[in-house]
């Protein structure tokens, strides 16, 4: 997400500087609600120029194919770890859902004769995510079942706001665009799905 | 000719035949819906869609027939809620599962449990 936040910040502010300021200054918790900012921004907020960093669909398709198999990674640790059938049935329908949602992708990646491409974007979820995962093989009991739903919770949140705030208005392909929006009321279910088990863990 | 399809054959006869003799005016029909005649089974279709069950709150007769179809690319499934005493079990992507209501239930998604519908028999 890194290149086009930068970009994103250079196009809307004068002060570059401030702006390498804040972006080495942002932690990973940061990002995830600059998603999310920059979700609110682009759809209440004056209309994004068309000269905007751009991703082209090959790396649109890899980056929602990442952040599938990100979850299912978390989904994975829960369902060995966990011995909350709450948390468990949570993660098995994380594992279920993203799976489908993959195979989706990869069918239509398949039909538009699209192979997708690795990014920036992709690399900054997947080394955010390799630190979730260790924090998360760390713990235990209802630590690990409280680590696992709470970053449940903000995984969701941030993938909803860059689905919606960058992944669709980033997509050219007309299909393409379809299961991005097809996807997004899954992502909301899950939230809610993950708030609900979250609050035996207040 | 496969077993299931055998049987959905018969019902489809059954359910046509029940149609025929049900539009046969005859002056008993006339008296009040619960009393004599064979009850007419009407069909209606729930729709699961954007993970919504649409519509979400159905009014229908005891005996009636609803459908339930899976537009979603997850697989969902439709189960009494809380009671869990019927489910259609795991209703894969662009499948679809009927029931014969015999009685008004809530009733959600076990693996979306924010998804719920309400079925009133009146
Ligand atoms: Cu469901």
């Amino acid at each position: 997400m890194d290149k086009i936040l930068v970009t994103f910040f250079n196009n809307n502010f004068s002060n570059n500087k401030l702006n390498k300021m804040i972006m080495k200054k942002m932690t990973p918790a940061m990002m995830r609600s600059f998603a999310i900012a920059f979700a609110l921004f682009t759809t209440t907020g004056p209309a994004m120029a068309q000269s905007n960093p751009s991703l082209t669909d090959p790396e649109v398709a890899h980056v929602a194919v990442v952040a599938n198999q990100i979850d299912i990674g978390y989904a994975d640790i829960a369902i060995k770890k966990s011995k909350d059938g709450e948390v468990v049935k949570f993660a098995e329908t994380m594992k279920r859902d993203h799976t489908a949602v993959i195979e989706q992708a990869a069918a239509l990646a398949k039909k538009l004769g699209v192979t997708p491409k690795d990014n920036a974007v992709s690399q900054k979820l997947l080394a955010d995510a390799d630190k979730t995962k260790k924090s998360l093989n760390g713990k235990s009991g209802k630590a690990f079942n409280k680590a696992y739903i709470d970053n449940e919770v903000a995984y969701h949140k941030a993938v909803i706001g860059a689905v919606e705030g960058l992944l669709i208005p980033e997509t050219d392909n007309a299909e393409l665009k379809q299961l991005l929006q097809n996807v997004v009321p899954a992502l909301k279910a899950h939230l809610g799905h993950a708030e609900m088990v979250q609050k035996n863990y207040k | 000719m496969s077993r299931s399809y055998f049987f959905r054959s018969l019902l489809l006869i059954a359910v046509l035949a029940i149609g025929f003799i049900s539009c046969t005016p005859t002056e008993r029909d006339n008296s009040e819906e619960k009393g004599a005649g064979v009850p007419q089974q009407q069909e209606y279709t729930i729709e699961i869609k954007q993970m919504k069950f649409i519509p979400a709150e159905i009014i229908v007769h005891k005996g009636d027939k609803i459908t339930f179809v899976n537009h979603d690319l997850v697989t969902h499934d439709i189960t009494d809620d809380p009671g869990k005493t019927w489910t259609s079990s795991a209703l894969p992507a662009d499948e679809s599962w009927s029931m014969t209501v015999t009685q008004s239930s809530n009733y959600y998604c076990t693996l979306h449990p924010t998804m719920k519908g309400k079925i009133a028999v009146e």
